[in-house]
């Protein structure tokens, strides 16, 4: 579904991706963890193209990403993403945050791409609070309905930038829910994130970044088992240690 | 106060608001209008990322606020003639008169100031907010459209009607191709009856009265307009 092959960027002369290739396959959940500034933000904006990359070639359901000629508005609307600090159009209503690209991306009429806003809400608890603005909501409400938000596109594939990191402690577990949920139903998604709970729950591989390279590809218990590289083993170490 | 001869007020107010200040209201509105609009189309092209637009956008500010107002209006009065002449292909100048000359100018001009207003009203809003709109799959101009313009635009509203009441003193300026707006009315009778300092000050009390409750205005709305995050 994702492939990225040989993938490297530079920010002027400095590499912030170096010779990055995995792929995600359908209905794979692969997690992308690693310590900040190691490029695993970069990479998944590279997937639909938020971040341009100088080297190598993305396919994301067969369609490079990186070509010029793609038709890059088709290609994300296809593609959902959920934002660390959720992004929600704060000037539109819960409903409006979910109908606008319904509506002027994939032409549905307002009534249907309403309903099908209003199935998603439900999915994601929030049913009653369709038509506050999202400055009214808290974090984790609002990290939901940024999710319901990408599922109204029907994507073939989510990709999660830090999806709880901007939460408070006690709203995290209702966002993995969620994302738990929606990986268990089979949906391809590609997860940045440190909640290695998450991880151990629902991933099929885990990627470890360092330095804009992929040090670690491996399947989920190899991974949690022993980790090949050192400092893998020690990020590891690190962060399960709470 | 003897000598001084208040009553010329009463007998051309009428006049002055009718002629006068239709006209500078009119002005002020249009030149509005067509200034915000003019003005994001630029904030755009100085923030785009294709370099010339982004220069030539930037070299059209930079002069309209090097040059004097007053140079601008007597040079667009003079000019607007033969580029109308130009653009529709005719040999002798176009007539435009003092009104529209005045429009264009004002538009044009005003448009350098709206340009930076509305650009930091664009650049106020987080680079998030732009990615999240195209990852939805929202091309450029629909991220302007439904995203980035609707928030910038109420972020700065405030500032823009702040600029509105600088243009609506401006205005007075077109008495140098004498138009008669309300400053302009006022002068023909101030000449006529030689009552100079009775309407000048008349004048400045009017103008000071609208701006002052407009500013007081604006005040006010800045609590209420503000976007909840």
């Amino acid at each position: 579904m994702i492939s990225i092959q040989n993938v490297s960027k530079w920010f002027g002369t400095f590499p912030v991706l170096t010779d990055c290739s995995t792929e995600v396959q359908k209905g794979q959940v692969v997690v992308v963890c690693g310590p900040s500034g190691s490029g695993k933000s970069t990479l998944i904006k590279c997937v639909n193209a938020l971040e341009p990359f100088q080297k190598g070639r993305i396919l994301v359901d067969g369609i490079s990403v990186g070509d010029p000629r793609t038709d890059l508005p088709k290609l994300r609307s296809r593609v959902g993403m959920v934002f660390q600090h959720f992004e929600l159009f704060p000037h539109l209503t819960v409903t409006e945050n979910l109908t606008l690209a319904q509506i002027k991306v994939l032409n549905r009429q307002k009534d249907a791409a309403v309903a099908k806003g209003r199935k998603l809400l439900e999915r994601v608890g929030l049913a009653e609070h369709r038509d506050k603005f999202p400055g009214n909501l808290s974090g984790g409400q609002q990290q939901r309905v940024a999710i319901a938000r990408a599922l109204c596109m029907d994507p073939i594939a989510m990709l999660f930038d830090e999806p709880t990191s901007a939460l408070d402690p006690e709203m995290i577990n209702e966002v993995l829910d969620v994302m738990v949920e929606l990986a268990q139903e089979g949906m391809t998604m590609m997860v940045v994130t440190h909640e290695m709970g998450f991880a151990r729950k629902v991933a099929h591989r885990v990627i470890f970044m360092d330095g804009g390279r992929i040090v670690e590809d491996a399947s989920k218990d190899e991974f949690f088992g022993t980790p090949r590289s050192e400092r893998a083993q020690l990020f590891l170490s690190k962060i399960l240690q709470h | 106060m003897s000598g001084f001869d208040f009553d010329v007020i009463q007998r051309s107010v009428w006049y002055l608001f009718r002629d006068g200040m239709t006209f500078t209201v009119t002005l002020t509105l249009m030149a509005m209008a067509g200034g915000i609009v003019f003005g994001t189309l630029l904030a755009m092209m100085r923030l785009s990322s294709f370099a010339p637009l982004a220069w030539v956008a930037g070299a059209y500010v930079n002069l309209m606020r090097s040059v004097p107002l007053v140079l601008v209006i007597f040079w667009f009065f003079f000019l607007v003639p033969y580029i109308g002449a130009w653009i529709i292909g005719e040999k002798t100048p176009i007539k435009v008169g003092a009104f529209w000359s005045a429009v264009i100018t004002f538009t044009m001009f005003e448009a350098a100031y709206y340009c930076e207003i509305m650009r930091a009203g664009i650049q106020s809003i987080a680079r998030g907010q732009v990615a999240a709109s195209l990852a939805l799959g929202l091309d450029y101009w629909q991220t302007m459209g439904h995203i980035v313009l609707p928030q910038a635009f109420r972020n700065m509203v405030p500032v823009l009607l702040t600029q509105t009441i600088i243009l609506f003193q401006d205005t007075s300026l077109v008495y140098v191709i004498s138009a008669t707006d309300f400053l302009g009315a006022a002068a023909k009778v101030a000449n006529r009856d030689y009552r100079l300092v009775e309407m000048y000050s008349f004048v400045a009390l009017v103008y000071f009265v609208i701006s002052f409750a407009a500013s007081y205005y604006v005040r006010s709305l800045q609590g209420r307009i503000a976007v909840i995050r």
